[in-house]
Protein backbone atom coordinates (compact mmCIF):
# COMPACT_ATOMS: atom_id res chain seq x y z
CA UNK A 1 0.00 0.00 0.00
CA UNK A 2 2.64 2.34 0.73
CA UNK A 3 4.26 2.13 -2.53
CA UNK A 4 0.67 2.79 -3.95
CA UNK A 5 1.40 6.18 -2.36
CA UNK A 6 5.15 6.64 -3.36
CA UNK A 7 3.79 6.38 -7.08
CA UNK A 8 0.71 8.62 -6.64
CA UNK A 9 2.98 10.96 -4.68
CA UNK A 10 5.46 11.07 -7.80
CA UNK A 11 2.71 11.03 -10.47
CA UNK A 12 1.38 14.85 -8.75
CA UNK A 13 4.65 16.01 -8.17
CA UNK A 14 4.95 15.91 -11.89
CA UNK A 15 1.91 17.32 -12.73
CA UNK A 16 2.65 20.39 -10.46
CA UNK A 17 5.65 20.72 -12.20
CA UNK A 18 3.76 20.33 -15.49
CA UNK A 19 0.81 23.01 -14.10
CA UNK A 20 2.99 25.30 -12.26
CA UNK A 21 3.14 27.95 -15.36
CA UNK A 22 -0.29 27.72 -16.48
CA UNK A 23 -2.08 28.06 -12.40
CA UNK A 24 0.49 30.57 -12.30
CA UNK A 25 -0.63 32.53 -15.60
CA UNK A 26 -4.33 32.06 -14.43
CA UNK A 27 -3.66 33.35 -11.09
CA UNK A 28 -1.76 36.55 -11.97
CA UNK A 29 -4.42 37.34 -14.56
CA UNK A 30 -6.59 38.13 -11.53
CA UNK A 31 -3.44 40.07 -9.41
CA UNK A 32 -4.05 43.35 -8.95
CA UNK A 33 0.07 44.19 -9.10
CA UNK A 34 1.19 45.41 -12.87
CA UNK A 35 4.51 43.66 -12.13
CA UNK A 36 3.04 40.23 -11.50
CA UNK A 37 4.43 40.73 -7.92
CA UNK A 38 3.17 39.06 -4.28
CA UNK A 39 0.94 39.73 -2.45
CA UNK A 40 -1.80 38.51 -4.66
CA UNK A 41 -4.30 40.83 -4.74
CA UNK A 42 -7.79 40.09 -6.87
CA UNK A 43 -8.87 42.44 -9.38
CA UNK A 44 -10.60 42.02 -12.63
CA UNK A 45 -8.92 45.30 -13.99
CA UNK A 46 -6.79 43.05 -16.72
CA UNK A 47 -10.06 41.45 -18.09
CA UNK A 48 -11.70 45.01 -17.68
CA UNK A 49 -8.93 46.70 -19.85
CA UNK A 50 -9.03 43.32 -22.43
CA UNK A 51 -12.26 44.29 -23.50
CA UNK A 52 -10.91 47.78 -23.96
CA UNK A 53 -7.95 46.56 -26.10
CA UNK A 54 -8.00 46.58 -29.64
CA UNK A 55 -4.84 45.26 -30.54
CA UNK A 56 -4.95 42.57 -28.10
CA UNK A 57 -8.51 41.97 -29.76
CA UNK A 58 -7.14 42.43 -33.76
CA UNK A 59 -4.34 40.30 -33.31
CA UNK A 60 -6.56 37.62 -31.78
CA UNK A 61 -8.62 38.03 -34.45
CA UNK A 62 -6.09 37.35 -36.86
CA UNK A 63 -4.59 34.36 -35.23
CA UNK A 64 -7.92 32.68 -35.57
CA UNK A 65 -8.61 33.49 -39.20
CA UNK A 66 -4.94 32.81 -39.71
CA UNK A 67 -5.22 29.47 -38.54
CA UNK A 68 -9.00 29.30 -40.01
CA UNK A 69 -7.63 29.12 -43.68
CA UNK A 70 -4.68 26.87 -42.48
CA UNK A 71 -6.74 24.44 -41.23
CA UNK A 72 -9.27 25.05 -44.21
CA UNK A 73 -6.34 24.26 -46.85
CA UNK A 74 -4.19 21.79 -45.24
CA UNK A 75 -7.16 19.38 -45.28
CA UNK A 76 -7.86 20.41 -48.35
CA UNK A 77 -4.32 19.67 -49.66
CA UNK A 78 -3.77 16.49 -47.84
CA UNK A 79 -7.24 14.93 -48.12
CA UNK A 80 -6.69 15.35 -52.19
CA UNK A 81 -3.16 13.50 -51.76
CA UNK A 82 -3.91 10.54 -49.75
CA UNK A 83 -6.88 10.32 -52.47
CA UNK A 84 -4.87 10.08 -55.19
CA UNK A 85 -1.21 9.17 -53.19
CA UNK A 86 -2.52 4.99 -54.38
CA UNK A 87 -2.00 5.56 -57.72
CA UNK A 88 1.09 6.89 -58.37
CA UNK A 89 4.37 4.66 -58.72
CA UNK A 90 6.00 3.20 -55.79
CA UNK A 91 9.23 5.46 -56.62
CA UNK A 92 7.03 8.66 -56.57
CA UNK A 93 5.10 7.12 -53.84
CA UNK A 94 8.18 7.10 -51.22
CA UNK A 95 9.77 10.73 -52.83
CA UNK A 96 6.42 12.43 -52.00
CA UNK A 97 6.30 10.92 -48.60
CA UNK A 98 9.57 11.64 -47.53
CA UNK A 99 8.96 15.49 -48.64
CA UNK A 100 5.67 15.62 -47.41
CA UNK A 101 7.24 14.68 -44.01
CA UNK A 102 10.05 16.90 -44.50
CA UNK A 103 8.75 20.35 -42.93
CA UNK A 104 8.59 18.16 -39.15
CA UNK A 105 11.86 17.30 -38.72
CA UNK A 106 13.05 21.09 -39.92
CA UNK A 107 13.47 23.17 -37.06
CA UNK A 108 10.38 26.63 -38.03
CA UNK A 109 13.53 28.69 -37.68
CA UNK A 110 14.89 27.64 -40.76
CA UNK A 111 11.61 26.85 -42.58
CA UNK A 112 10.80 30.48 -41.68
CA UNK A 113 13.97 32.33 -42.61
CA UNK A 114 13.81 30.48 -45.60
CA UNK A 115 10.75 31.74 -47.00
CA UNK A 116 11.88 35.36 -45.75
CA UNK A 117 15.20 34.85 -48.01
CA UNK A 118 12.54 33.66 -50.86
CA UNK A 119 10.85 36.94 -50.36
CA UNK A 120 13.80 39.10 -50.71
CA UNK A 121 15.42 36.66 -53.50
CA UNK A 122 12.48 37.76 -56.11
CA UNK A 123 12.12 41.28 -54.09
CA UNK A 124 8.25 40.33 -53.19
CA UNK A 125 6.73 42.03 -50.23
CA UNK A 126 6.04 40.68 -47.18
CA UNK A 127 2.33 39.76 -47.46
CA UNK A 128 -0.25 37.81 -45.86
CA UNK A 129 0.01 35.12 -48.68
CA UNK A 130 3.56 33.97 -47.46
CA UNK A 131 2.94 33.95 -43.95
CA UNK A 132 -0.40 31.38 -44.94
CA UNK A 133 2.23 29.79 -47.00
CA UNK A 134 4.35 28.86 -44.47
CA UNK A 135 1.60 28.24 -42.14
CA UNK A 136 0.48 25.47 -44.44
CA UNK A 137 3.87 24.48 -45.40
CA UNK A 138 4.35 23.30 -41.24
CA UNK A 139 0.86 22.20 -40.22
CA UNK A 140 0.48 20.22 -43.44
CA UNK A 141 2.30 16.86 -42.30
CA UNK A 142 0.29 16.89 -39.28
CA UNK A 143 -3.10 16.99 -41.52
CA UNK A 144 -1.61 14.14 -43.74
CA UNK A 145 -0.38 12.07 -40.77
CA UNK A 146 -4.29 11.49 -39.36
CA UNK A 147 -5.57 11.17 -42.53
CA UNK A 148 -3.25 8.73 -43.60
CA UNK A 149 -3.77 6.73 -40.54
CA UNK A 150 -7.67 7.15 -41.33
CA UNK A 151 -7.01 5.56 -44.42
CA UNK A 152 -4.60 2.61 -43.97
CA UNK A 153 -7.18 1.10 -41.80
CA UNK A 154 -9.91 1.91 -43.73
CA UNK A 155 -11.89 -1.48 -45.54
CA UNK A 156 -10.86 -0.81 -49.18
CA UNK A 157 -13.19 -4.08 -49.95
CA UNK A 158 -16.15 -1.14 -49.16
CA UNK A 159 -15.23 1.48 -52.41
CA UNK A 160 -14.32 -2.00 -54.28
CA UNK A 161 -17.96 -3.25 -53.61
CA UNK A 162 -19.77 0.07 -54.24
CA UNK A 163 -17.95 0.54 -57.61
CA UNK A 164 -18.60 -3.42 -58.80
CA UNK A 165 -22.66 -2.62 -57.94
CA UNK A 166 -22.61 0.10 -60.53
CA UNK A 167 -22.31 3.62 -58.46
CA UNK A 168 -19.74 5.89 -60.33
CA UNK A 169 -16.59 7.33 -58.77
CA UNK A 170 -18.30 10.48 -57.43
CA UNK A 171 -21.18 8.30 -55.98
CA UNK A 172 -18.82 6.04 -53.96
CA UNK A 173 -16.44 9.07 -53.29
CA UNK A 174 -19.72 10.67 -51.63
CA UNK A 175 -21.16 7.47 -49.91
CA UNK A 176 -18.22 5.59 -48.89
CA UNK A 177 -14.93 7.10 -48.92
CA UNK A 178 -15.97 10.79 -47.70
CA UNK A 179 -17.98 9.18 -44.56
CA UNK A 180 -15.04 7.11 -43.43
CA UNK A 181 -12.71 9.59 -43.78
CA UNK A 182 -14.75 13.19 -42.20
CA UNK A 183 -13.52 12.45 -38.78
CA UNK A 184 -9.78 12.20 -39.70
CA UNK A 185 -10.55 15.56 -41.65
CA UNK A 186 -11.96 16.88 -38.92
CA UNK A 187 -9.28 16.21 -36.69
CA UNK A 188 -6.49 16.57 -38.98
CA UNK A 189 -7.80 20.12 -39.87
CA UNK A 190 -7.82 20.82 -36.09
CA UNK A 191 -4.37 19.53 -35.57
CA UNK A 192 -3.34 22.10 -38.17
CA UNK A 193 -5.58 25.00 -37.24
CA UNK A 194 -3.50 24.36 -33.48
CA UNK A 195 -0.46 24.38 -34.88
CA UNK A 196 -1.18 27.94 -37.04
CA UNK A 197 -2.52 29.35 -34.15
CA UNK A 198 0.49 28.59 -31.66
CA UNK A 199 3.19 29.42 -34.45
CA UNK A 200 5.63 32.23 -33.58
CA UNK A 201 8.44 31.55 -35.66
CA UNK A 202 6.99 31.61 -39.12
CA UNK A 203 4.52 34.97 -38.34
CA UNK A 204 7.43 36.87 -36.49
CA UNK A 205 9.81 36.61 -39.42
CA UNK A 206 7.18 36.53 -42.22
CA UNK A 207 4.35 39.57 -41.07
CA UNK A 208 3.68 42.73 -42.93
CA UNK A 209 4.73 45.52 -41.07
CA UNK A 210 1.01 46.62 -38.56
CA UNK A 211 -0.15 43.42 -38.73
CA UNK A 212 0.56 40.71 -36.03
CA UNK A 213 -1.02 37.80 -34.03
CA UNK A 214 -1.47 36.76 -30.41
CA UNK A 215 1.98 35.47 -29.88
CA UNK A 216 3.30 38.24 -31.61
CA UNK A 217 1.79 40.75 -28.75
CA UNK A 218 2.79 38.36 -26.10
CA UNK A 219 6.57 37.92 -27.74
CA UNK A 220 7.04 42.11 -27.59
CA UNK A 221 5.05 42.74 -24.75
CA UNK A 222 8.18 39.98 -22.88
CA UNK A 223 10.24 42.53 -24.98
CA UNK A 224 9.20 46.29 -24.12
CA UNK A 225 7.33 45.12 -20.31
CA UNK A 226 4.71 43.10 -20.20
CA UNK A 227 1.05 44.04 -18.29
CA UNK A 228 -0.82 41.36 -16.78
CA UNK A 229 -3.49 41.94 -19.39
CA UNK A 230 -1.40 39.18 -21.32
CA UNK A 231 -2.41 37.09 -18.44
CA UNK A 232 -5.88 37.49 -19.23
CA UNK A 233 -5.43 36.75 -22.51
CA UNK A 234 -3.51 34.18 -22.15
CA UNK A 235 -6.57 32.76 -19.80
CA UNK A 236 -8.86 33.09 -22.42
CA UNK A 237 -6.82 31.36 -24.77
CA UNK A 238 -6.33 28.33 -23.34
CA UNK A 239 -10.14 28.31 -22.21
CA UNK A 240 -11.06 28.23 -25.55
CA UNK A 241 -8.42 25.95 -26.84
CA UNK A 242 -10.21 23.39 -24.00
CA UNK A 243 -13.49 23.96 -25.53
CA UNK A 244 -12.51 23.32 -29.20
CA UNK A 245 -11.10 19.94 -27.60
CA UNK A 246 -13.69 19.14 -26.13
CA UNK A 247 -16.01 20.00 -29.41
CA UNK A 248 -13.83 17.79 -31.80
CA UNK A 249 -13.68 15.70 -29.22
CA UNK A 250 -17.59 15.47 -29.45
CA UNK A 251 -17.86 15.55 -33.32
CA UNK A 252 -15.23 12.85 -33.53
CA UNK A 253 -16.90 10.39 -31.42
CA UNK A 254 -20.34 10.80 -32.39
CA UNK A 255 -19.50 10.07 -35.97
CA UNK A 256 -17.32 7.41 -35.00
CA UNK A 257 -20.74 5.97 -33.60
CA UNK A 258 -22.62 7.13 -36.14
CA UNK A 259 -20.35 4.64 -38.54
CA UNK A 260 -20.15 1.87 -36.07
CA UNK A 261 -24.26 2.14 -35.86
CA UNK A 262 -24.23 2.02 -40.24
CA UNK A 263 -22.32 -1.04 -40.17
CA UNK A 264 -24.18 -2.33 -37.76
CA UNK A 265 -27.50 -1.75 -39.38
CA UNK A 266 -26.94 -3.62 -42.90
CA UNK B 1 -1.68 1.55 -63.21
CA UNK B 2 1.22 3.52 -63.44
CA UNK B 3 -0.01 6.85 -65.83
CA UNK B 4 -3.10 6.61 -63.75
CA UNK B 5 -4.48 10.17 -63.87
CA UNK B 6 -6.05 10.26 -60.82
CA UNK B 7 -2.42 10.47 -59.28
CA UNK B 8 -2.90 14.47 -60.20
CA UNK B 9 -4.80 14.63 -57.14
CA UNK B 10 -1.31 14.58 -55.11
CA UNK B 11 -0.17 17.35 -57.05
CA UNK B 12 -1.48 20.54 -55.25
CA UNK B 13 0.13 19.45 -52.02
CA UNK B 14 3.51 18.51 -53.65
CA UNK B 15 3.22 21.67 -55.40
CA UNK B 16 2.78 24.07 -52.04
CA UNK B 17 5.86 21.71 -50.59
CA UNK B 18 8.27 22.08 -53.41
CA UNK B 19 7.01 25.86 -53.79
CA UNK B 20 7.21 27.11 -49.91
CA UNK B 21 9.42 24.49 -48.32
CA UNK B 22 12.15 23.02 -50.62
CA UNK B 23 12.68 25.70 -52.95
CA UNK B 24 12.85 28.60 -50.24
CA UNK B 25 16.23 25.83 -48.59
CA UNK B 26 17.35 25.68 -52.32
CA UNK B 27 17.59 29.88 -51.84
CA UNK B 28 18.49 29.85 -48.79
CA UNK B 29 21.69 27.05 -49.13
CA UNK B 30 22.53 29.73 -52.44
CA UNK B 31 22.87 32.58 -50.22
CA UNK B 32 24.86 30.44 -47.69
CA UNK B 33 27.34 31.02 -50.22
CA UNK B 34 27.42 34.44 -50.75
CA UNK B 35 29.61 37.04 -49.43
CA UNK B 36 27.61 39.90 -46.97
CA UNK B 37 29.56 42.28 -48.48
CA UNK B 38 27.30 42.57 -51.53
CA UNK B 39 29.90 41.47 -54.45
CA UNK B 40 27.62 38.54 -55.19
CA UNK B 41 30.69 35.97 -55.62
CA UNK B 42 30.60 32.49 -55.01
CA UNK B 43 32.57 32.14 -51.47
CA UNK B 44 33.54 29.69 -48.95
CA UNK B 45 33.74 31.98 -46.56
CA UNK B 46 30.64 31.96 -43.99
CA UNK B 47 31.25 28.52 -43.22
CA UNK B 48 34.91 28.88 -43.06
CA UNK B 49 34.24 31.80 -40.50
CA UNK B 50 32.03 29.54 -38.06
CA UNK B 51 34.19 26.77 -38.32
CA UNK B 52 37.45 28.80 -37.57
CA UNK B 53 35.86 31.01 -34.71
CA UNK B 54 36.05 29.87 -31.00
CA UNK B 55 33.27 31.67 -30.22
CA UNK B 56 30.78 29.82 -32.26
CA UNK B 57 32.51 26.45 -31.98
CA UNK B 58 31.57 27.08 -28.26
CA UNK B 59 28.08 27.75 -29.02
CA UNK B 60 27.63 24.82 -31.12
CA UNK B 61 28.76 22.83 -28.06
CA UNK B 62 26.67 24.55 -26.10
CA UNK B 63 23.76 24.03 -27.92
CA UNK B 64 24.52 19.99 -27.93
CA UNK B 65 24.93 20.12 -24.20
CA UNK B 66 21.33 21.90 -23.82
CA UNK B 67 19.95 19.10 -25.58
CA UNK B 68 21.87 16.52 -23.89
CA UNK B 69 20.75 17.84 -20.57
CA UNK B 70 17.25 18.53 -21.36
CA UNK B 71 17.04 14.87 -23.18
CA UNK B 72 17.97 13.16 -20.17
CA UNK B 73 16.38 15.31 -17.66
CA UNK B 74 13.25 14.62 -19.95
CA UNK B 75 14.41 11.26 -19.56
CA UNK B 76 14.47 10.66 -15.69
CA UNK B 77 10.82 12.13 -15.32
CA UNK B 78 9.31 10.31 -17.89
CA UNK B 79 10.32 6.99 -17.31
CA UNK B 80 9.04 5.85 -14.17
CA UNK B 81 6.03 8.18 -14.99
CA UNK B 82 5.15 6.02 -17.79
CA UNK B 83 5.70 3.08 -15.66
CA UNK B 84 3.38 4.20 -13.04
CA UNK B 85 0.66 4.83 -15.91
CA UNK B 86 1.33 1.64 -17.82
CA UNK B 87 2.02 -0.83 -14.63
CA UNK B 88 0.36 0.70 -11.36
CA UNK B 89 -2.62 3.35 -12.11
CA UNK B 90 -5.60 1.83 -13.08
CA UNK B 91 -8.69 3.86 -13.63
CA UNK B 92 -6.37 6.94 -13.28
CA UNK B 93 -4.10 6.77 -16.06
CA UNK B 94 -6.97 7.68 -18.51
CA UNK B 95 -6.88 11.25 -16.28
CA UNK B 96 -3.28 11.53 -16.18
CA UNK B 97 -2.99 10.58 -20.37
CA UNK B 98 -5.47 13.70 -20.71
CA UNK B 99 -3.93 15.84 -17.98
CA UNK B 100 -0.53 15.38 -19.98
CA UNK B 101 -1.98 15.98 -23.36
CA UNK B 102 -3.79 19.46 -22.46
CA UNK B 103 -0.83 21.64 -22.09
CA UNK B 104 0.02 20.73 -25.78
CA UNK B 105 -3.24 22.86 -26.81
CA UNK B 106 -1.48 26.04 -24.76
CA UNK B 107 0.02 28.24 -26.99
CA UNK B 108 3.89 27.98 -26.66
CA UNK B 109 4.60 31.65 -26.23
CA UNK B 110 2.03 31.82 -23.16
CA UNK B 111 3.76 28.60 -21.89
CA UNK B 112 7.65 30.58 -21.53
CA UNK B 113 5.64 33.57 -20.41
CA UNK B 114 4.20 31.90 -17.60
CA UNK B 115 7.56 30.33 -16.85
CA UNK B 116 9.22 34.05 -16.99
CA UNK B 117 6.68 35.89 -14.25
CA UNK B 118 7.13 32.70 -12.42
CA UNK B 119 10.67 32.46 -11.94
CA UNK B 120 11.61 36.05 -11.87
CA UNK B 121 13.01 38.27 -8.98
CA UNK B 122 9.70 39.08 -6.98
CA UNK B 123 8.14 36.39 -8.29
CA UNK B 124 5.83 33.69 -6.36
CA UNK B 125 8.32 30.94 -6.25
CA UNK B 126 10.41 33.31 -4.69
CA UNK B 127 7.88 34.32 -2.33
CA UNK B 128 7.08 31.24 -1.17
CA UNK B 129 10.74 29.66 -0.54
CA UNK B 130 10.96 32.98 1.36
CA UNK B 131 7.89 32.29 3.50
CA UNK B 132 9.29 28.43 4.35
CA UNK B 133 12.66 30.03 4.78
CA UNK B 134 14.43 27.67 2.69
CA UNK B 135 16.03 30.77 0.77
CA UNK B 136 16.23 34.56 2.06
CA UNK B 137 16.48 37.45 -0.29
CA UNK B 138 16.55 36.67 -4.01
CA UNK B 139 15.74 33.97 -6.16
CA UNK B 140 18.18 35.05 -9.13
CA UNK B 141 17.65 31.89 -10.98
CA UNK B 142 15.60 33.67 -14.11
CA UNK B 143 18.33 34.90 -17.03
CA UNK B 144 20.30 31.88 -16.29
CA UNK B 145 20.91 28.51 -18.57
CA UNK B 146 18.93 26.68 -15.43
CA UNK B 147 15.63 28.21 -16.22
CA UNK B 148 16.34 28.05 -20.31
CA UNK B 149 16.33 23.90 -19.40
CA UNK B 150 13.83 23.97 -17.16
CA UNK B 151 11.28 25.82 -19.82
CA UNK B 152 12.82 23.03 -22.54
CA UNK B 153 12.27 20.31 -20.43
CA UNK B 154 8.15 21.45 -19.64
CA UNK B 155 8.20 22.18 -22.90
CA UNK B 156 9.53 18.69 -24.52
CA UNK B 157 8.75 15.70 -22.02
CA UNK B 158 5.40 15.37 -22.40
CA UNK B 159 6.14 13.88 -25.96
CA UNK B 160 8.45 11.58 -24.65
CA UNK B 161 5.97 10.38 -21.69
CA UNK B 162 3.78 9.55 -24.60
CA UNK B 163 6.34 7.38 -26.65
CA UNK B 164 7.50 5.65 -23.29
CA UNK B 165 4.17 4.89 -21.83
CA UNK B 166 2.78 3.60 -25.56
CA UNK B 167 5.49 1.19 -25.71
CA UNK B 168 4.92 -0.14 -21.53
CA UNK B 169 1.20 -0.99 -22.12
CA UNK B 170 2.14 -2.11 -25.52
CA UNK B 171 3.74 -5.23 -23.53
CA UNK B 172 2.08 -8.33 -23.28
CA UNK B 173 1.78 -8.76 -19.16
CA UNK B 174 2.10 -12.83 -19.17
CA UNK B 175 5.67 -12.39 -20.01
CA UNK B 176 6.48 -10.20 -17.06
CA UNK B 177 4.84 -13.29 -15.04
CA UNK B 178 6.25 -15.87 -16.88
CA UNK B 179 9.58 -14.00 -15.73
CA UNK B 180 8.66 -14.08 -12.36
CA UNK B 181 7.35 -17.19 -11.98
CA UNK B 182 10.45 -18.19 -13.40
CA UNK B 183 12.32 -17.17 -10.33
CA UNK B 184 13.45 -13.51 -11.68
CA UNK B 185 13.28 -10.44 -9.05
CA UNK B 186 11.38 -7.84 -9.59
CA UNK B 187 14.52 -5.90 -10.26
CA UNK B 188 15.97 -8.84 -12.65
CA UNK B 189 13.01 -8.63 -14.45
CA UNK B 190 12.47 -4.84 -15.26
CA UNK B 191 16.27 -4.80 -16.13
CA UNK B 192 16.27 -8.02 -18.39
CA UNK B 193 12.51 -7.94 -19.74
CA UNK B 194 10.79 -4.50 -19.26
CA UNK B 195 13.50 -2.22 -19.87
CA UNK B 196 14.89 -3.80 -23.59
CA UNK B 197 11.31 -4.11 -24.68
CA UNK B 198 10.36 -0.49 -23.76
CA UNK B 199 13.57 0.55 -25.80
CA UNK B 200 11.96 1.48 -29.34
CA UNK B 201 9.74 4.22 -26.83
CA UNK B 202 12.89 5.43 -25.66
CA UNK B 203 14.48 6.13 -28.49
CA UNK B 204 11.53 7.44 -29.89
CA UNK B 205 11.64 9.34 -27.22
CA UNK B 206 15.22 10.95 -27.37
CA UNK B 207 14.54 11.74 -30.79
CA UNK B 208 11.16 13.51 -30.30
CA UNK B 209 12.97 15.72 -27.75
CA UNK B 210 16.68 15.71 -28.55
CA UNK B 211 16.09 17.08 -32.22
CA UNK B 212 14.01 19.91 -31.88
CA UNK B 213 15.42 20.52 -28.86
CA UNK B 214 18.27 21.75 -30.84
CA UNK B 215 16.33 24.28 -33.18
CA UNK B 216 15.17 26.52 -30.17
CA UNK B 217 15.33 29.81 -29.83
CA UNK B 218 12.21 31.47 -28.16
CA UNK B 219 12.76 29.97 -24.70
CA UNK B 220 16.50 30.13 -24.75
CA UNK B 221 16.10 33.59 -25.48
CA UNK B 222 13.32 34.63 -23.15
CA UNK B 223 14.24 32.54 -20.02
CA UNK B 224 17.80 33.25 -20.59
CA UNK B 225 18.86 36.46 -21.66
CA UNK B 226 22.32 36.80 -22.10
CA UNK B 227 23.57 33.50 -20.90
CA UNK B 228 21.01 31.79 -23.30
CA UNK B 229 22.43 32.32 -26.39
CA UNK B 230 22.60 28.83 -28.65
CA UNK B 231 22.90 28.42 -32.34
CA UNK B 232 18.89 29.23 -33.22
CA UNK B 233 19.32 32.93 -30.99
CA UNK B 234 22.54 33.76 -33.16
CA UNK B 235 20.62 32.93 -36.72
CA UNK B 236 17.92 35.02 -35.50
CA UNK B 237 20.27 37.68 -34.33
CA UNK B 238 22.35 37.77 -37.93
CA UNK B 239 19.11 38.35 -40.09
CA UNK B 240 17.46 40.99 -37.33
CA UNK B 241 20.23 42.78 -35.57
CA UNK B 242 23.17 42.22 -37.31
CA UNK B 243 21.75 41.79 -40.94
CA UNK B 244 24.29 39.08 -42.24
CA UNK B 245 21.60 37.50 -43.83
CA UNK B 246 24.44 35.40 -46.03
CA UNK B 247 25.76 34.18 -42.53
CA UNK B 248 22.84 33.72 -41.26
CA UNK B 249 22.12 30.85 -43.94
CA UNK B 250 24.97 29.40 -43.80
CA UNK B 251 24.73 28.88 -39.84
CA UNK B 252 21.32 28.01 -40.52
CA UNK B 253 22.63 25.31 -42.97
CA UNK B 254 24.95 23.75 -40.00
CA UNK B 255 22.07 23.90 -37.65
CA UNK B 256 20.20 21.61 -40.11
CA UNK B 257 22.98 19.24 -40.78
CA UNK B 258 23.19 18.70 -36.68
CA UNK B 259 19.29 17.55 -37.19
CA UNK B 260 19.85 15.32 -39.78
CA UNK B 261 22.74 13.94 -39.05
CA UNK B 262 21.65 13.48 -35.27
CA UNK B 263 18.12 12.23 -36.64
CA UNK B 264 19.60 9.59 -38.26
CA UNK B 265 22.37 8.28 -35.55
CA UNK B 266 19.08 8.07 -33.37
CA UNK B 267 17.25 6.01 -36.06
CA UNK B 268 19.87 3.46 -36.52
CA UNK B 269 20.64 3.18 -33.08
CA UNK B 270 17.02 2.89 -32.88
CA UNK B 271 16.86 -0.05 -35.57
CA UNK B 272 18.88 -2.34 -33.14
CA UNK B 273 15.11 -2.33 -31.06
CA UNK B 274 13.03 -2.54 -33.36
CA UNK B 275 11.72 -6.43 -32.88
Amino acid sequence: MKKGIVSKLYVFLIMLYLYVPIIVLMLMGFNKSRYNSMPFEFSLEWYKELIGDTVLQKAALNSVLLALVTGIICVMLATLFILGERYLSNRAKSLFNSISMMPMSIPWLIMGLSLLLLIRFFNFDKSMFFVSAGHVVISLPYSLLVLKARVQSMDKSLEEMSASLGASQLTTFRRITLPAIAPAMVAGGFLSFMISFDNFAISYFLMPAGVSTLPIEIQSSIKFGFTPEINAVSTVIIGVSLLCLAVVGLIMGSSLKTMVGRSENK
Amino acid sequence: MKGDRRQIMTWPAMAALFIFAVFPLLIMLFNSFQSDDGTGSFVLSNYIRFFSKSTYLKLTGRTIFNSVMVTVISLIISYPLSYIMAKKLKGLKNIVMVLIIIPFFTNQLVRVYSWLIFLQDGGLLESLLNSIGIIDGSLGIMYTKAAVIIGLVHAFFPYMVITIYMALERMDNSILEASSSLGASAFTTFRKVIFPMSMPGVVSGIMIVFVPCLGTFVEPRILGGVNGTVIGTVIEDQFFEIYGWNFGAAIAFILLAMVLISMAAISKWGKRYDI
